[in-house]
């Protein structure tokens, strides 16, 4: 099964779930989440995820300058994005473990 | 760390662009937002080891532009891009170019069905360098004016090293363009194809400007030039005369001397049939000079001295020609000599004179060294009595013939005198 067709329904979570953790910059995103095991995920994927996030009020963003590089956007997260990762949270937890239960239903038969 | 894996910065800036360029439809603002990282991103993501297509192209780790574009815009919550939007702009900018380009290749390809155009076409794409330079020649030319460069001279070539560097920096590209050794690029292909457009629109107004200039130059502004062809009049020591006074060869004054040239020409001094105003010596104002009516009623100018009057006194017609004021007789100006060095009397008449054409029909002049009239008709009557100037001689003779032994004395030296020129210039200039 092609997990990027997954990917897409929870990418907003898992965003969200890595920039709580730790603020961070664009790339710095793409690779924790591939870290945490979503290889599949796509780089402009996160960064116009990211966008999204922030222009819908749930990130902060904030320039870091860089003694040898370029200066680089950072992402944060905020108290309307807590709450967005609160209840995506849940609905995750619910619609996991439903699929769970599904599949445990069907394995047992 | 200009280069990543053999992957240049210069790649990730094209790759940026040909990105930006698909969200272009979505405003200026809302791009940068998008991607004001995006350089940054791509170059974190090749540089980083564990990239899933590390030392890969950029278009075999992150897809198409196009693919990229889509995807950041699909994530960012964006509509997909609309052809129609994306390439408004565009379209209203290019739709003029590609309407004639369509009709110059509907045009190249009838002109191609027919016979003859084959070696006509051939024969034009070997004219091709010649046009590489011209065009090259062009840009230089718009480049050296527009930077002043060139200043306000007529540069057709270059003359300085200045104006040679600059025309070496728009021949060389131009040619290597047209070779397609140079600009290559997409934009300097675009860009050289707006200056091959300039080129082409502006390469025959330019030379005819240059030329107009050029023409406008030698006419006003060279003096060389200007000399070398004086046209009409009479030059003496690099200045034009404005009247001439004849003497005869006792040195007495002669009036109404008529002068041709040895073609029959009348020689005229003044060109402008009394229009201008002349200076000359011990004047206190300028003359105008009038002409004279001969026998048909023609106005003639090579009549000396001329006559005229200082050009306070003249009127002007309705025509805005300058006239005398009837009852205003044109006087003669002052007489440099009252008197000219007589020549030597012996010798000339009694054995050469005979000889001459002009002689010949004034018989009794040859006989009377004391008659001043004859060398008079003598020059004017030149080679025949019948021709007009001949018989209008001896009319004209007498007038000053018989005035040479008493009235001309009166006549000519009342004028002069009235303008100062005192009497006793002529025993100064006749005593040697």
């Amino acid at each position: 099964m092609d997990t990027t067709q997954l990917l897409k329904g929870v990418l907003d979570l898992a965003v969200l779930a890595v920039v709580a953790d730790e603020d961070g910059y664009g790339y710095d995103v793409v690779r924790r989440l591939r870290s945490a095991g979503l290889e599949e995920v796509g780089d402009a994927s996160v960064y116009g995820t990211l966008r999204r996030l922030y222009s819908s009020g749930a990130l902060t963003s904030y320039v870091v300058p860089s003694d040898e590089g370029p200066h680089r956007k950072y992402y944060g997260i905020n108290a309307q994005g807590r709450a967005m990762l609160a209840a995506q949270h849940k609905d995750w937890q619910e619609f996991a473990g439903t699929m769970a239960r599904l599949l445990g239903e069907e394995g047992q038969r | 760390m200009n280069v990543v894996n053999g992957i240049g910065l210069e790649d990730v800036a094209g790759y940026a662009a040909a990105v930006r360029a698909r969200l272009a439809d979505l405003g200026r603002e809302q791009v940068e937002d998008l991607t004001d990282d995006l350089e940054v991103d791509l170059a974190d993501a090749l540089a980083d080891e564990r990239h899933a297509g590390h030392g890969a192209s950029l278009v075999e780790q992150f897809g198409t532009p196009e693919v990229y574009a889509a995807e950041l815009r699909a994530a960012a919550g964006l509509a997909p891009a609309q052809a129609a939007a994306r390439t408004r702009l565009r379209d209203a900018l290019g739709a003029p170019w590609r309407a004639l380009v369509t009709v110059l290749r509907r045009l190249l390809g009838e002109l191609r069905g027919l016979s003859w155009w084959a070696p006509v076409e051939g024969f034009l794409v070997a004219l091709r360098p010649l046009w590489w330079v011209a065009r090259g020649w062009v840009i230089f030319e718009l480049v050296g004016r527009g930077t002043g460069l060139h200043g306000s001279q007529i540069v057709w070539v270059p003359r300085d090293l200045a104006t040679g560097v600059l025309f070496v920096l728009c021949v060389v590209p131009s040619v290597q363009f047209g070779r397609r050794r140079w600009l290559q690029g997409r934009w300097q292909r675009r860009l050289a194809m707006w200056a091959n457009l300039v080129a082409a629109v502006a390469v025959l107004p330019m030379i005819g400007w240059l030329q107009g200039q050029s023409l406008w130059n030698q006419t006003y502004l060279d003096p060389v030039t200007y000399s070398a062809a004086p046209g009409d009049g009479v030059w003496v020591d690099g200045m034009q005369v404005s009247n001439l006074f004849v003497y005869d060869r006792d040195g007495e004054p002669v009036l109404d001397a008529q002068l041709y040239d040895d073609r029959g020409r009348p020689v005229r001094t003044t060109t402008d049939d009394g229009s201008a105003e002349w200076w000359f010596p011990d004047s206190d104002e300028p003359w105008s000079f009038v002409g004279r009516a001969d026998a048909d009623g023609r106005q003639r100018w090579n009549v000396y001295p001329l006559q005229g009057a200082p050009s306070s006194r003249f009127t002007f017609d309705e025509l805005g020609n300058r006239r005398l004021p009837s009852g205003t007789e044109p006087l003669t100006p002052p007489w440099p000599f009252a008197k000219a060095p007589a020549l030597e009397a012996s010798g000339h008449d009694g054995a050469d004179a005979p000889e001459q054409p002009g002689a010949s029909d004034q018989p009794g002049a040859s006989g009377q060294p004391d008659a001043g009239a004859s060398p008079d008709g003598g020059p004017a009557g030149g080679e025949d009595d019948g021709t007009a100037p001949g018989s209008e001689a001896p009319d004209a003779a007498p007038d000053g013939a018989t005035g040479a032994e008493d009235a001309t004395a009166p006549d000519a030296p009342g004028v002069t005198s009235a303008e100062g020129r005192p009497a006793d210039a002529g025993p100064q200039v006749t005593s040697p």
